[in-house]
């Protein structure tokens, strides 16, 4: 349960039966109710033939039918073990927040930065941005990474940046780029944020703004690297790693022979 | 002698007229990104009611975030000036001024003859200005106006962590969905509103008297607020707290205006 996208995944052993993604805005239970429907449907399975079920994210607590909660960070860490251990640092950038963190050789995570105390460098951030322009932000990330000319956006406040935005629109900039620019300047945020711990190949960046393509090719350009495949939409690890948490879970309950609980 | 100011801010535009020392009238429109066409148009209608023209205005002086591209100021004069002579003029013994306008927030400080000596200015974060209250109160559900007058009915304030304004639109909308009440809700926003104020204020220094001008001022929960952070209840302005701005203009258009008279 993101902030503004709820996101559901079934598994069955380690595969992945379904998974779905689901914007909402107000009403977070509904949202969990929902995602979680849509996915059972897709594969035909009723909320009673799932096992065990964790949640995560900001609205962890609001998902009614989940047997417990666990934080963000250890389900995404769990999920890229699981789909590429070769992975030292992973980068992850949601609709409100962001994160960083190493895994060292032994698979533990070794250190951490996360940044939830204003909007820079966030989803948020390009919503805000693309709103101004008037287009979608698949649209624009698409179109403007053909931008030569990106015009610099100073501002690191989304309310500062979104005045800079539309003065840029006014004065005859071209919304590509514009929008080039706005990339940049999240790039560069992210990169700064990326910094604080050591970035060790390979390299994964996980969560919403993952599938922003402008944003990547500019943070791959910052950090001088190409980010590693996870082979999974970088968007559902979160629920992806409860999932596989829950499966470890059920797994040792039945070994011994006891119900855990968690939660 | 008839003299103008028009202060062309990043969500409303002001315009007063003043004759001989004496606000003739006043107007206020949304400005938004549009400074050019928000200058002229909150002219216009303030010279229509007043039943003058542009060439009854013998001086005028622009001011705000688009102050040098009003097209009809013969100057401009950077906001912080204005709002220190505007409020300086309307009450004598002002010494601290906070300015809450739509996209920044200032604390001034003006000595015994109104002259800015010092000023401190939010530069990096939006949070405690009327656009960060807007944001929060679209969370909420409710107009900016209600925020105020709301809060007053607040039993139980809810306490906002969220530094950034637009990270706690979030916040907001999951108390909304918690069922809190909107009143405690609009007390929170209003709270966390004149925190934010109250750290450029005490970073430049508390010094008496204290006045609130711009947008922010007719929130009567974020003055409350400040009154009870401050221990001290804040000067009454006696025109519009957000056309000081203007008036300030104004009256350095006159000062401009006189001269230029003295040199005839």
């Amino acid at each position: 349960m993101g902030i503004v996208s709820a996101k559901a995944a079934i598994i069955q052993n380690s595969d992945i039966l379904a998974f779905e993604i689901l914007p909402y805005k107000n009403h977070p239970k509904e949202a969990a109710v929902d995602v979680m429907d849509k996915a059972l449907a897709e594969v035909g399975l009723s909320r009673e033939q799932i096992d065990r079920c964790l949640s995560t994210g900001f609205g962890k607590k609001a998902v009614p039918y989940a047997d417990g909660v666990i934080p963000d960070m250890i389900c995404l860490h769990r999920a890229v073990r699981e789909l590429n251990p070769k992975i030292r640092t992973v980068i992850d950038v949601g609709g409100h927040s962001f994160a960083a963190f190493n895994i060292d050789d032994n698979g533990k995570i070794s250190a951490s930065a996360i940044t939830d105390k204003c909007a820079a460098g966030t989803g948020k951030f390009i919503e805000v941005m693309a709103k101004a322009l008037e287009m979608p932000v698949e649209e624009l990330s698409r179109a403007s990474l053909g931008s030569n000319n990106p015009v610099p956006i100073t501002n690191q406040c989304v309310i500062f940046a979104e005045s800079e935005v539309i003065s840029h629109i006014n004065d005859g900039y071209d919304p590509f780029d514009i929008f080039a620019g706005t990339a940049s300047a999240v790039a560069a945020k992210i990169v700064g944020l990326v910094k604080r711990i050591d970035v060790n190949e390979e390299v994964a960046m996980v969560g919403g703004v993952a599938k922003n393509s402008i944003v990547v090719r500019d943070v791959e350009k910052k950090l001088g690297l190409k980010f590693a495949s996870l082979g999974a939409d970088p968007q559902v690890l979160g629920a992806l790693g409860a999932a596989l948490i829950a499966k470890d879970e059920r797994e040792s309950a039945s070994q011994s022979g006891t119900q855990r609980l968690v939660g | 002698m008839i003299v103008a100011g028009c202060d062309v801010g990043a969500l409303t535009a002001k315009a007063v007229v003043m004759e001989n020392g004496e606000i003739s009238g006043f107007e206020m429109i949304e400005s938004r990104a549009k400074a050019v066409r928000s200058a002229t148009d909150v002219m216009d209608k303030l010279l229509r009611k007043l039943d003058l023209s542009y060439d009854d205005i013998h001086y005028c002086v622009g001011t705000g975030y688009g102050r040098s591209i009003v097209p009809f100021a013969d100057d401009n004069v950077s906001e912080i000036s204005c709002h220190g002579r505007g409020a300086k003029w309307a009450v004598p013994t002002i010494r601290t001024i906070i300015d809450g306008g739509g996209q920044d927030c200032k604390a001034i400080r003006v000595d015994d003859n109104g002259f800015v000596k010092d000023f401190r200015m939010n530069t990096k974060c939006a949070a405690g200005t009327g656009r960060s209250l807007e944001l929060m109160a679209e969370s909420l559900g409710v107009e900016v106006s209600q925020l105020g007058p709301l809060s007053l009915e607040a039993s139980d304030p809810v306490v906002l962590q969220e530094p950034c304004c637009v990270l706690t639109e979030v916040e907001i909308r999951h108390l909304v969905f918690e069922g809190r009440d909107s009143a405690d809700i609009a007390a929170g926003i209003n709270d966390i509103t004149a925190r934010r104020i109250l750290h450029l204020v005490r970073n430049l220094g508390v010094k008496k008297d204290i006045g609130i001008t711009g947008g922010i001022a007719k929130n009567i929960g974020v003055v409350s607020c400040l009154e009870r952070a401050l221990k001290t209840t804040l000067v009454q302005f006696p025109v519009d707290p957000q056309i000081i701005g203007a008036v300030g203009a104004a009256l350095f258009a006159a000062d401009k205006a006189r001269k230029l008279r003295s040199l005839a």
